[in-house]
């Protein structure tokens, strides 16, 4: 039969990386209950500069950079264990999240000497953080439907247009724009640019939008004949659709698509006290064994990138089974502390959490690329389309 | 064996089962049928020996060696005790034995020893009313008992396979020896042989599916061209991908940690999770296939139905999952990610 054969191949964390982990567990615990964070259950969207600067001392942020830059210039598997031991560690990731994961790679791709020296140096120190400038009104999935338009003028680009779901924008530094340099609405991939918008940029207006768990992480962000220099061009004008594609494919199956909610299991484990009925276990060990089984997943696919592979499907199907799993977990987690937990006091705190973590799980399967969006992804591996 | 070899042997083994273990010898089991052919020439290429040492006849290869043979096997539904064989001939040498010829099978339960007889029973013991020997771990010993030796009340399993209850009334064992693997760890190795055939049915079963999808023409186009059948397919392979990432995770672990030990929590949690999958998996493919899929004239459910049934054998992922879940409750929600980092039921 003439399908792709889907592996992945087990891998190891070299011991290196398993070092730095002691390394970053011995950091977690000293500063963590120092750092003020606005959630009891941090993740990678909680916003906490003392944190990000108090990472960025130890190097680890940007770590797999140059060090001209301000990086390492360890391995991405190095960065890979800090990632997944913040989101173990409820750690409040979220100020230079995007900075480190996608925007300076890909400066460090795409972007000129000037932007490299005058921002990544900034990123590692875990101060100077970036929004994500793609969705507009009436561009989700289809992203190459951007409407927003960077008018080539002197010394630079008029931009006119709207970003929506813009997490972040109200307190970071920047965002990376994508926007229509050239062309016409209809021209899809072509004429596409990426811009490095300063956030307090003249004309650029930043408007809360509150989702339904009353949070302000998202923004409405509006160009109005804002003016961005032509120094603020990232790569080549109207190469933007190829800059944002390697873009998105950034660690698709990196844990935090399965990990963004770790604290409902950590907390179902702690109500359920120390000896659980043998339902209640067995559930609490079929959650245990499908987590480890997606980290071992997301590490393989980790090994396979290191190695040089670009294994494209295995990762879209570790997001899907990832974000999906986000979303049971919550559920699953609260029939079994509501039928075998015998304190009523913390029963009802749990189920706070548990319903506060309901309330987010329609995002993980939104943000990043859809359940849609990956599956038609894996329907093209599998010949399907 | 080194990478080469190994894939040398898979190929081979691969296209052997192809061309000799089809489905007319799958459908010719269920009647009650012995494959005796398929069975010599499996023996005759030493497959059933594959990890036993070299000095005992066998072909020197590791427990990994012999679990990604059977993860092959699984992919081609081979209805003779091939993986409970090879694992009792492993077992077999590791107590200092002499593995010989014939289909051996595992009878892993609660029985005692005493003087060298056996009593007790166990039930669902797969291949019992074929093979020639039985092979049981008591605390740290191994017995092999000849099928003359003990009563079998055959059972066939739903997949048509001759499972069969066996009672032993103070049977004669033709051997015994301290074994380095427990009962438990034999139990173990048993759910990490079925983990990965599971991972093999799998395979086989998103592969069938996904032809099958592509052939079909209904309202004028094939139907892996409807974005609904596309969408369960790609739900279909990340359940099948899941199952065999953990599989290979945990034959991994298995191997690399030695004989008596290795590995204990990744088994748990492999056959854990391709037990809890398996059911997902069996429904996304019948639905997608529609009544063909559903006729005993086609070849899927000669998968699914393995994969209901090796599910529940060594261990279902409602008995793994209580093991783990125990674990991890008593150690407490401090270590919790430290465990499952650490791959161990207690960091």
């Amino acid at each position: 039969m003439s399908i792709p054969k889907l592996e992945f191949p087990p891998f190891h964390l070299p011991p290196e990386a398993e070092a730095l982990r002691v390394e970053v567990r011995g950091f977690l615990k000293e500063v963590l209950p120092k750092v003020k964070s606005e959630d009891r259950f941090a993740s990678w969207n909680t916003f906490s500069p003392d944190f990000s600067k108090a990472l960025g001392k130890k190097g680890w942020i940007g770590i797999t950079w140059p060090k001209k830059y301000g990086g390492s210039e360890r391995s991405f598997l190095d960065r890979y264990v800090i990632t997944e031991e913040l989101l173990g560690n409820s750690a409040p990731a979220g100020a230079h999240w995007v900075a480190d994961r996608q925007s300076g790679p890909l400066l460090l791709r795409f972007g000129s000497e000037e932007q490299r020296q005058a921002i990544l140096p900034r990123i590692t120190k875990g101060e100077c953080y970036f929004s994500i400038g793609m969705s507009e009104p009436d561009s989700g999935s289809d992203l190459a439907s951007v409407r927003t338009r960077a008018e080539p003028v002197p010394g630079g680009f008029r931009v006119n247009g709207t970003k929506v779901w813009t997490s972040g924008a109200h307190r970071n530094n920047y965002c990376i724009a994508l926007v229509r340099t050239s062309g016409q609405h209809g021209d899809r991939h072509k004429g596409l640019s990426q811009l490095l918008v300063d956030l307090k940029t003249p004309g650029v207006t930043i408007r809360p939008i509150i989702n339904l768990a009353g949070r302000h992480d998202w923004n409405e962000v509006t160009f109005s004949d804002a003016f961005i220099p032509e120094s603020c061009l990232i790569g080549n004008e109207g190469d933007g659709w190829l800059q944002v594609t390697s873009e998105l494919a950034f660690e698709r199956s990196g844990p935090e698509r399965f990990m963004q909610n770790f604290y409902i299991l950590r907390e179902l484990v702690r109500v359920l006290g120390r000896q659980p009925a043998k339902r209640a276990s067995s559930i609490l060990g079929r959650l245990v064994a499908r987590l480890w089984t997606l980290r071992q997943m997301s590490v393989a696919v980790a090994g396979m990138m290191q190695g040089g592979k670009s294994p494209a499907i295995e990762a879209a199907l570790v997001k899907d089974l990832g974000t999906i799993y986000q979303q049971d977990l919550p559920e699953i987690a609260r029939a079994i502390a509501e039928s075998d937990t015998t304190t009523e006091e913390d029963l009802a705190d749990f189920l706070d959490v548990a319903q506060y973590a309901t309330m987010m799980a329609p995002s993980y399967t939104i943000q990043g690329g859809t359940t849609q969006v990956l599956r038609g992804i894996v329907a093209r591996g599998l010949g399907l389309r | 064996m080194d990478r080469e070899t190994r894939d040398m042997l898979l190929e081979t083994a691969d296209r052997f089962f192809t061309e000799r273990s089809g489905r007319a010898i799958v459908n010719d089991v269920e009647k009650g049928v012995w494959p005796a052919d398929l069975w010599k020439e499996i023996e005759e290429m030493g497959l059933p020996l594959i990890a036993v040492p070299e000095d005992k006849g066998g072909a020197g290869g590791t427990l990994a060696d012999m679990l990604a043979l059977l993860r092959t096997a699984g992919s081609h539904a081979v209805p003779v005790p091939l993986a409970e064989t090879a694992l009792a001939n492993l077992l077999i040498a590791a107590a200092g034995g002499e593995p010989k010829a014939g289909p051996v099978t595992l009878a892993l339960g609660n029985l005692t020893l005493s003087g060298g007889r056996l009593s007790g029973t166990v039930e669902r013991v797969p291949f019992a009313s074929v093979a020639e020997r039985f092979v049981i771990v008591v605390g740290n010993t191994l017995a092999v008992v000849a099928a003359a030796n003990v009563k079998v009340e055959g059972k066939p399993s739903h997949a048509g396979e001759p499972y069969g209850t066996v009672t032993f009334e103070n049977a004669t064992a033709e051997f015994t020896a301290p074994s380095p693997a427990s009962a438990d760890r034999a139990f173990e190795l048993a759910a990490v042989m079925r983990a990965m055939q599971m991972a093999g049915a799998a395979d086989k079963v998103l592969a069938t599916a996904t032809e099958y999808c592509k052939q079909r023409v209904q309202f004028g186009r094939p139907i892996s061209t409807f974005q609904a059948i596309q969408h369960m397919l790609a739900e279909l392979a990340s359940y099948v991908a899941a199952t065999i990432a953990s599989a290979e995770a945990a034959a991994r672990d298995a191997d690399e940690g030695g004989l008596s030990d290795g590995g204990r929590f990744s088994i748990a949690a492999a056959k854990c999770q391709a037990s809890d999958f398996a059911q997902r998996i069996a429904a996304i493919s019948h639905q997608s296939m529609g009544a063909m899929g559903f006729t005993h004239e086609h070849i899927l459910h000669h998968y699914t139905r393995r994969l209901w049934v090796w599910r529940r054998d060594f261990g279902s992922e409602t008995y793994w999952g209580a093991k783990i879940g125990a674990a991890y409750a008593k150690a407490g929600p401090d270590v919790l990610w430290a465990s499952l980092t650490a791959s161990k039921y207690a960091a």
